[in-house]
C-alpha cells in the first residue's frame, strides 16, 4: 500500500498523537548495538505439528451462546445491529 | 508465615469453622473496598459454593485441599457469567462468557471465587492507577499506591481480604505489586499455565501468576494451574513441584547478581544498602555469590516496551466496539471504531496502542521491532550463559520504595523505568519469585527456564536466614 496512514488512522482512535514518552524509549533501540545474526531465530516457540489440537467445530453451551449475544452492543426486534458501513 | 491453605483445609475438616461463615467473613471484609481492590464480587455463587462444601463437611465425605478455600481473581480473567471489565469504560458491561483454564482448574479444585479485582486496565501500568474504579491503595499505608497492574489482588492477599489472588503478570505486574505490599508474587515460566481466557495484553510474555502469603500457598496453587492445555499452545507439561522437594537447599551452590543494578544512579540508597546486605548474608552461609554484567537498565525497558507495544496493539485491535463492549455509533463504520475507542480507552491504553502501530508500521520495524526482537534474543543468550555459572540469580524487585498515589501518572516514563528490575526475566521467560524479605520492596528470585522447583526451594532458604 503506498497511501501514508497516519497513526490515528492505523489504530482507529480520533485525534492520536505520536507520544513523547514512547519516542525516547524508540531512541533507545534505534541506538542500541544488536547482533543480527539472531534475528528470526525463533527456534524454541515452534508447535509441533503432533500437538495441534484436533480441527474440529467445538459446540458452544447454551449459556455461552446468550452471553455472547447479551454482550452485543445493540438489538433490535430480535436482530443484532452492527454499524453503518459505507463502501470507499 | 505458614500455610494458610492448610491452616484453614484442617480448620474446615476438624468443623472448627463452617465455610459459609469463612466465606461470609471475607465478603464482610471486601464489601466496604477499603482499598479500592474491588471492581465486583461475586458474593451469591460464593455463599452457594460454601454451603455445598459445608454439606460435604457434614455428610462426612471427604474434601480437597483447595475446597471451600476463599480466592481473589484479578479482573483480566474470563470466568462465565461474571463482568470482565480490565478495568477499562469500553468493557465495563461485558460478560464473560467462559472460564479461563487457570481459573477453571481451581474451581474444579473447589476453591471458591470471591472477587474480580482492580487492576490498571488490560494491565497497562505500574501502580493499578490507570482503572476506572479508583486507584487501588497501598496495604501498609494508604497514601502510596498498590503497585500494578495486579494491584487490587496483591493489596487483598495483604490485607487479608482473599486467601490468595490470582494475578497476571507481563513485565512485573504480579511481582512487583507482590513486593509493595510484603507478600510473595510468582511469574511461573513461561508457558506452564495455560493462558487461555486471560485478556492478551502482550502474548510472549503474559503469564497467570498466585499472589499469597506464604511458599507453600504459592506451591499448592501453582501445581493445580499447570499443564499442558491444548486451548494455549505455548504451554508445556509439567511435574508436580513435591512439598518435601523444596525444604532443603544444599543443592543451591552458586548465586549471582547483576552488578548495573545495584550500581545504577536510580536506585534508593535503603534498597541498595539492604540488598548488599543480603548478598553477605548469603555468602555467610557459605554459598559462593557471583557478581554478574547486564544489559543496561534502559535498554531493557525499551526492548520490553517495544515488543509489549507491538503486541498489545495487535491485541486490542478487537476492542471496536462492534460485536462487545461499548459501542458510539457515528455516521459510518470506519468512524464508530474511531470513536468508541478513542472515547472508551484511557490515555495510557491508547499511549501503548499508537507506540505499537508506530513500531509495526512500514519504516519503523526494521529499525525498532526486528532490532527489539534481536535484543531479546540477546538477552535471553545472556541469561543462558549466566545459568551456566550460577543456580540462582537475585536482584531487587525494584528501584525505589513505592510512589504516592498521583504521582505516577505525571510522568510515563519514569513509570516504564520503573520496570527496569521486572522486564528482563520477563522476556527471558524466567521462573521468579518476589519474596516480602531483603529489602523493602522484597527480592526476585530467578532460575533457569523450567526450573520454578529451585526458586521455591531458594525462597524457602532466604525465609529461614532473613
Amino acid at each position: 500500500m503506498s497511501k501514508i496512514m497516519t497513526v490515528d488512522v492505523l489504530s482507529s482512535i480520533k485525534d492520536a498523537k505520536p507520544s513523547e514518552a514512547v519516542s525516547k524509549l524508540f531512541d533507545v533501540i534505534k541506538n542500541a548495538h544488536a547482533t543480527n545474526n539472531t534475528i528470526n531465530t525463533n527456534k524454541t516457540n515452534a508447535v509441533s505439528i503432533n500437538s495441534l489440537r484436533d480441527d474440529v467445530v467445538i459446540e458452544s453451551s447454551e449459556t455461552e451462546k446468550q452471553i455472547i449475544k447479551d454482550n452485543f452492543p445493540k438489538q433490535k426486534k430480535g436482530y443484532l445491529v452492527v454499524s453503518k458501513v459505507i463502501e470507499e | 508465615m505458614d500455610s494458610q491453605i492448610r491452616s484453614l483445609h484442617n480448620k474446615l475438616v476438624s468443623k472448627q469453622i463452617s465455610c459459609t461463615n469463612l466465606v461470609k467473613e471475607k465478603l464482610a471484609l471486601l464489601k466496604p473496598n477499603t482499598h479500592n481492590t474491588v471492581n465486583s464480587l461475586l458474593d451469591e455463587t460464593a455463599i452457594n459454593l460454601a454451603k455445598k462444601v459445608d454439606e460435604k463437611i457434614a455428610n462426612g465425605e471427604p474434601i480437597g485441599l483447595l475446597e471451600g478455600i476463599p480466592f481473589g481473581i484479578k479482573d483480566v480473567y474470563m470466568v462465565e457469567g461474571t463482568y470482565t471489565t480490565a478495568s477499562s469504560t469500553l468493557l465495563k458491561n461485558y460478560k464473560s462468557a467462559y472460564t479461563a483454564t487457570a481459573i477453571k482448574k481451581l474451581l474444579d479444585a473447589g476453591a471458591i471465587p470471591l472477587v474480580k479485582e482492580n487492576c490498571d486496565s488490560f494491565g497497562h501500568g505500574s501502580s493499578s492507577e490507570n482503572t476506572i474504579f479508583g486507584a487501588v491503595k497501598n496495604a501498609k499505608n494508604p497514601e502510596l499506591v498498590g503497585g500494578g497492574s495486579s494491584g487490587g489482588s496483591a493489596v487483598n492477599v495483604a490485607k487479608n481480604f482473599t486467601v490468595f489472588s490470582i494475578g497476571g503478570d507481563t513485565g512485573g505486574s504480579v511481582r512487583q505489586p507482590a513486593g509493595y505490599n510484603s507478600i510473595y508474587g510468582l511469574k511461573p515460566t513461561y508457558g506452564r499455565i495455560s493462558r487461555y481466557g486471560l485478556m492478551a495484553y502482550a502474548s510472549s510474555t503474559d503469564c497467570v501468576g498466585p499472589i499469597a502469603k506464604s511458599i507453600e500457598d504459592i506451591r499448592i496453587v501453582l501445581n493445580v494451574m499447570s499443564g499442558k492445555d491444548v486451548k494455549d499452545q505455548t504451554t508445556y507439561a509439567s511435574s508436580k513441584i513435591e512439598q518435601n522437594a523444596i525444604l532443603n537447599a544444599e543443592n543451591i551452590k552458586t548465586v549471582g547478581y547483576f552488578k548495573n543494578f545495584v550500581d545504577s544512579k536510580a536506585i534508593d540508597e535503603n534498597i541498595k544498602k539492604d540488598f548488599l546486605s543480603t548478598i553477605e548474608n548469603i555468602k555467610a552461609k557459605g554459598i559462593e555469590v557471583k557478581a554478574l554484567d547486564f544489559f543496561e537498565a534502559d535498554t531493557l525497558v525499551s526492548t520490553y516496551y517495544t515488543l509489549a507495544m507491538a503486541e498489545t496493539a495487535s491485541n486490542l485491535s478487537r476492542l471496536d466496539g462492534t460485536n462487545y463492549g461499548n459501542r458510539i455509533d457515528a455516521d459510518n463504520l470506519k468512524e464508530s471504531y474511531s470513536i468508541t475507542r478513542s472515547e472508551n480507552l484511557s490515555e495510557e491504553t491508547k499511549r501503548r496502542i499508537v507506540g505499537g502501530n508506530q513500531v509495526l508500521s512500514q519504516g519503523f520495524s526494521d529499525e525498532i521491532y526486528l532490532k527489539g526482537l534481536a535484543l531479546r534474543d540477546q538477552i535471553s543468550q545472556n541469561f543462558e550463559n549466566d545459568f551456566n555459572e550460577v543456580d540462582i540469580i537475585i536482584s531487587p524487585v525494584t528501584p525505589m520504595a513505592p510512589p504516592k498515589i498521583g504521582d505516577s501518572l505525571k510522568d510515563p516514563l519514569a513509570m516504564y523505568l520503573s520496570d527496569a528490575y521486572t522486564v528482563g526475566f520477563s522476556l527471558g521467560q524466567l521462573p521468579t519469585l518476589t519474596v516480602p524479605n531483603g529489602t523493602e520492596t522484597g527480592l526476585q528470585i530467578t532460575a533457569a527456564k523450567n526450573n520454578d522447583e529451585l526458586v521455591l526451594k531458594f525462597a524457602n532458604f532466604l525465609k529461614d536466614i532473613l
